[in-house]
């Protein structure tokens, strides 16, 4: 076993161990615990036997396991972008809504200055 | 498209009182108090939004403004148009009008827009800078708006001449109608949108737009408005 096949299982083991806390804890529902834990076991295949990937990647008409975790990473990435962007859209819907129920229960209503009809000054009437 | 184009009278009494303007200003210390104090003199109802400004445009516009909302976060002029407009209803608005902060627009216009939805003919208006003489409109203000128009043809299927002019007019009811989500500058092709949707009755009335230096600075720039366009159809896509 290489160096960073040593690194990266160090790594995934620290990983595993703070998806089983945060379950344990309930910061994370049972299903994203379980499925957190089968990527963490999926990678543990993966740099223990880096062949693995290739046979898989081999199926699917790739050269090599390290393209095929590449493509799966990107493709990964790009819907958890768009996931991130659709939540965050919501979160400035649900900001705008509360901003608003404040702004209109803090509303400072006066009586102010310079009501209607009484104003008729000749220096505003110049325009 | 409108034949009483002529300026009408001043708007009968019960009118004036049941029309609530809107007023959303961000930052706009430097001039809020004067278009405030303007607007005061002719209607009672007078409604600002404070966007969540950093300078002193809430404790300006207090002197004038019979009621100020103030966001206390900044969430775009949208957002605080739909704040002003819920406000208004809650208050017994029979009429709603929304009108920039920066000056651009004149009182007189006010009551060229309210009177074709207090006699009943349409429940929409819609301000319009092309209907009317265009002689002061800088060229390339003229330019970018115009290929705003061409947007909203395109998508929005809406006739109009004007899509992005701040003075608009609302019946009650079509004020209940509109609600607009897209916080920024967006709101205003959605809003087109809403007008269309809502089956409303909707005309455009021609309104004067005074270009000083001061709301030509503050308006939007023609770079921005890519990033509008692009606001805008996302949002169309994701609701």
């Amino acid at each position: 076993m290489n160096l960073f096949q040593t690194l990266a299982l160090v790594v995934v083991g620290g990983l595993f161990i703070l998806t089983l806390v945060a379950t344990l804890r309930g910061w994370a529902t049972r299903r994203e615990g379980f499925l957190w834990a089968l990527v963490w076991v999926a990678a543990v295949v993966a740099i223990v036997w880096p062949d693995a990937t290739t046979i898989i990647a081999r199926k699917l008409g790739i050269k090599r396991g390290a393209d095929l975790i590449l493509y799966c990473a990107v493709v990964v990435m790009m819907i958890g972008f768009l996931m991130v962007y659709v939540r965050l859209r919501r979160i400035r819907r649900e900001l705008t809504l509360l901003v608003r129920q404040l702004a209109i229960r803090d509303a400072v209503i006066t009586s102010p200055l310079n009501p209607p009809d009484e104003t008729a000054t000749p220096e505003e009437n110049t325009e | 498209m409108n034949d009483s184009t002529t300026t009408p009278e001043r708007l009968p009494d019960d009118v004036r009182h049941g029309t609530f303007i809107i007023i959303a200003a961000y930052n706009e210390g430097a001039c809020i108090e004067q278009v405030v104090r303007e607007v005061r003199a002719e209607y009672q109802n007078v409604v600002v939004v404070d966007d969540g400004s950093a300078d002193d445009t809430f404790e300006a516009a207090k002197r004038y403004a019979p009621y100020c909302l103030r966001h206390v976060i900044n969430r775009g002029q949208g957002a605080a148009l739909q704040t002003g407009i819920e406000f208004a209803l809650l208050h017994g608005a029979r009429f709603v009008v929304t009108f920039d902060a920066d000056g651009q627009h004149c009182v007189e216009d006010i009551q060229t827009m309210v009177t074709p939805i207090a006699r009943g003919e349409f429940e929409i208006t819609l301000g319009s800078r092309f209907l009317g003489e265009m002689g002061q409109i800088p060229a390339s203000r003229r330019r970018t708006l115009r290929m705003a128009v061409l947007f909203t043809r395109l998508v929005n299927r809406v006739n109009v001449t004007d899509t992005h002019n701040g003075l608009r007019a609302f019946s009650a009811r079509a004020a209940r109608k509109i609600n607009i989500t897209l916080d920024r500058m967006a709101h205003a092709s959605e809003l087109i949108d809403q007008v269309r949707l809502s089956g409303l009755p909707f005309t455009e009335v021609p309104v004067r737009i005074r270009y000083t230096d001061y709301s030509v600075k503050k308006g939007q720039s023609s770079r921005n408005a890519i990033q509008i366009v692009l606001h805008y159809l996302l949002g169309r896509i994701l609701r």
